[in-house]
């Protein structure tokens, strides 16, 4: 068999380390893979008609050419946002512009089975979040077979407790909050980290829980400014170092709020500077009259080398797929569920979202992580 | 005066806290109170605790176990000793005290009332520190290197991102208005592009170069931007930055505007990291360590001296001192260490 794998959506620590480790399954097992570039967009843009865009398009993977990938972070096959059965003008390669009626996105599916079929590939191990692995349910629907990996550092794709990306988003933000304990500490003031996290509060929530800053804020509750001034103020009041921690979802929101998308204007006139933490700071500010230092970690928290949880968890996933798409198996998901691994639908991920499990995991009145039963979790608590 | 007749110094720390402050203190400490025999008084957050006379007495006993940790033991506040009291209320204070000396660790405004507290007859010696290197008189300060192996660290993790995305990634980085830490964690770093207040930019030219990279087959750039990097005159213009109490402009957002203006220019999809505090936090680097105990040693050395009115320096390589008054200029990014990075910038 010919077993294409491609790459999807934000990168996250540990993709290449499951190329690798599908690949090395597949060979040993007598089958080629092929790296599809740059996700879905690596089959939308290929014209089998044109041997230079099939080479622009995919790359030969073998044993020998991914043996030192998974030592770095990203992805060596590149990703993308792209949606084949959604595509903007922007994004519709030269070849498929015929027949373009409007600025609306069209549905190039039919191209893409084409080239799949053109290919000679047999079946997909697509590696994404929810956006690139709706496109891989729709293929399955098509009849291509398709095993896929769920990746996201937010770790919200709904049908598994676990997506690669994540162990390492909050190893990062661990660091951070301890690293900023010496200023936050030496000038005796209150700091907010913002995580990203999208509309899932899991990473602010685990951040929390792990580094011990005080307060988390997570997407899924609403919290009183009013109110956190004040838990924070106690905070610092009782720390003998006289500060005070904090997370913050990007996707929070204040109680009675919209979802923020802008602090005050700087200096700039901009607003987006830094969404809800940096407005949460200028009010911490305002309502305390306490110095506030905000930091927003970002891209930081996605880049460089997997931690040795999401090797695991990357490896594992990989060799799971391998063996279900040579097992003739498809429209599969491998998952860990209640820290088993196990493979679940894939029509799964779209059949709901995947947040925060506030009242086994949170306390909604001081905003903090309170995990209320920990005998008999799984290692991640869910 | 000799060593004998010295009993008890104070020392402070102020400004905004870096890794290696505590390694000074250790220093000054193990130097004084362990060898010397002269006891230390830790003032409290800074100038704070000069003017309200808030001290701890420091020991080989309590400093023991700080060497490698970030921040500073003693505290740090804006206060300025001029708007308190001035220089009347500090000469009360170290005599009350008993304090013969002051050993003020801190950066251009700390040391710049230092430098005014000693025109004035006050015992003052000074030791350099500011993650920005920017004071002139000394080649380093500490705090500079442990930020940049930080701003090194993000860069090399955000190559994995930026090469995944094929994106240009804008990562701006303190330094106020000198471009060091951009400049040599952009060197250490492998950065594309390096764009530093000494060398006003002009957008165009950043788009061609990164154009340029994408043409060689280069899919992603990296840029640095000093966090008071300036537009060249004539080209994009920037609303005025709001000042902080000593009038100085609180820098920082500029990577936020030109961001979508590359992307609109280049048609590269483009994304902005903002290093912030994290640059002034965590454990000093070994050179940041060595460095603030050389400093503590030599402040030390300079007290026994009674040196008044000099600061800790080290100017190639070697440990010297220079006048506080003159130790307090901003010292900008020389043009040949520019020249060096811009070798990288056109391949």
């Amino acid at each position: 068999m010919k077993i294409g794998i491609l790459t999807g959506g934000g990168d996250v620590p540990g993709l290449n380390a499951s190329i690798k480790a599908a690949t090395n399954r597949l060979s040993e097992e007598g089958h080629t893979a092929l790296g599809i570039r740059r996700g879905w967009a690596g089959l939308l843009e290929c014209n089998p008609d044109d041997p230079g865009s099939t080479e622009r398009c995919t790359t030969p993977l073998n044993p020998a050419v991914v043996r030192t990938i998974d030592r770095s972070g990203g992805t060596v096959l590149h990703t993308s946002r792209t949606n084949p059965a959604k595509v903007k003008p922007a994004d519709e390669p030269e070849f498929l512009r015929e027949g373009r009626q409007d600025d609306g996105p069209r549905d190039h599916t039919a191209h893409t089975l084409k080239v799949i079929e053109r290919l000679g590939i047999d079946a997909l191990i697509p590696i994404g979040g929810d956006d690139t692995l709706s496109f891989a349910l729709r293929l399955h629907d098509e009849g291509v077979p398709v095993v896929a990996i769920p990746k996201t550092m937010d770790n919200d794709v709904h049908g598994t407790d676990y997506c690669i990306g994540f162990s390492t988003a909050v190893t990062r933000a661990v660091d951070a909050v301890n690293q900023l304990r010496s200023s936050a500490g030496s000038h005796e003031r209150l700091a907010v980290v913002e995580v990203f996290g999208r509309y899932s509060g899991e990473t602010s929530l685990i951040s929390a829980y792990l580094s011990g800053a005080e307060r988390g804020i997570i997407a899924e509750v609403p919290f009183d400014i009013e109110k956190l001034a004040m838990l924070l103020t106690q905070d610092r009041e009782a720390n003998p170092s006289r500060y005070a921690m904090m997370t913050i979802s990007e996707g929070a929101t204040m109680v009675g709020g919209e979802m923020v998308v802008g602090g005050k204007e700087d200096a700039f006139g901009h607003r987006k500077l830094g969404g809800i933490g940096q407005l949460t700071a200028e009010m911490l500010k305002e309502i305390t009259g306490l110095e506030i230092i905000y930091q927003e970690l970002g891209y930081l928290m996605r880049s460089g080398s997997p931690d040795s949880l999401d090797l695991m968890v990357a490896i594992n996933y990989a060799v799971m797929a391998a063996d279900l798409v040579v097992g003739g198996e498809s429209g599969r998901l491998v998952a860990l569920r209640n820290g088993n691994y196990v493979n679940v639908p894939l029509a799964v991920t779209g059949q709901g979202v995947k947040r925060v499990d506030v009242g086994a995991l949170y306390d909604t009145d001081s905003y903090r992580p309170k995990i209320r039963h920990v005998n008999g979790k799984p290692m991640f608590l869910y | 005066m000799g060593a004998t007749e010295l009993r008890r110094i104070g020392i402070m720390t102020g400004g905004g806290d870096c890794p290696g402050l505590n390694a000074a203190i250790r220093a000054v400490v193990r130097k004084a109170d362990g060898m010397l025999g002269i006891e230390v008084l830790g003032f409290r957050d800074g100038w704070r605790g000069v003017v309200e006379a808030d001290v701890e007495p420091l020991t080989v006993e309590s400093v023991r176990g700080i060497l490698h940790r970030g921040g500073t033991i003693l505290g740090s506040s804006p206060v300025n000793p001029f708007h308190e009291g001035g220089v009347e209320r500090v000469r009360a204070v170290l005599r009350d005290l008993g304090a013969e000396a002051l050993i003020a660790i801190g950066g251009e405004g700390t040391l710049g009332a230092a430098a005014q507290l000693a025109t004035e007859g006050v015992p003052v010696i000074g030791i350099p520190k500011t993650i920005d290197n920017d004071l002139s008189g000394t080649d380093y300060c500490i705090g500079f290197q442990t930020a940049v192996q930080i701003a090194t660290d993000a860069i090399d993790r955000l190559h994995t991102t930026a090469e995944s995305h094929d994106r240009v990634m804008l990562l701006e980085v303190m330094g106020r208005s000198a471009g060091w830490i951009a400049l040599y964690a952009g060197l250490a770093g492998g950065a594309d592009m390096i764009l530093i207040p000494e060398r006003p930019f002009d957008l165009e030219d950043v788009c061609t170069h990164l154009r340029r990279r994408h043409l060689r087959g280069h899919r992603f750039s990296i840029v640095v931007v000093a966090e008071g990097a300036q537009p060249a005159s004539g080209t994009l213009k920037l609303p005025a930055y709001p000042r902080d109490a000593r009038g100085f402009p609180r820098y920082g957002g500029i990577t936020q505007l030109i961001a979508p203006e590359i992307e609109r220019l280049t048609e590269f999809e483009t994304r902005v990291t903002t290093l912030g505090h994290v640059q002034r936090g965590g454990t000093p680097v070994a050179e940041d360590r060595i460095l603030a105990t050389r400093f503590g040693i030599a402040a030390v050395d300079l007290v026994v001296a009674g040196a008044w009115g000099r600061m800790a320096a080290t100017r190639g390589g070697r440990i010297v001192d220079v006048a506080l008054a003159d130790a307090a200029k901003v010292r900008p990014v020389p043009e040949d260490l520019y020249r060096v990075a811009e070798v990288f910038f056109n391949t």
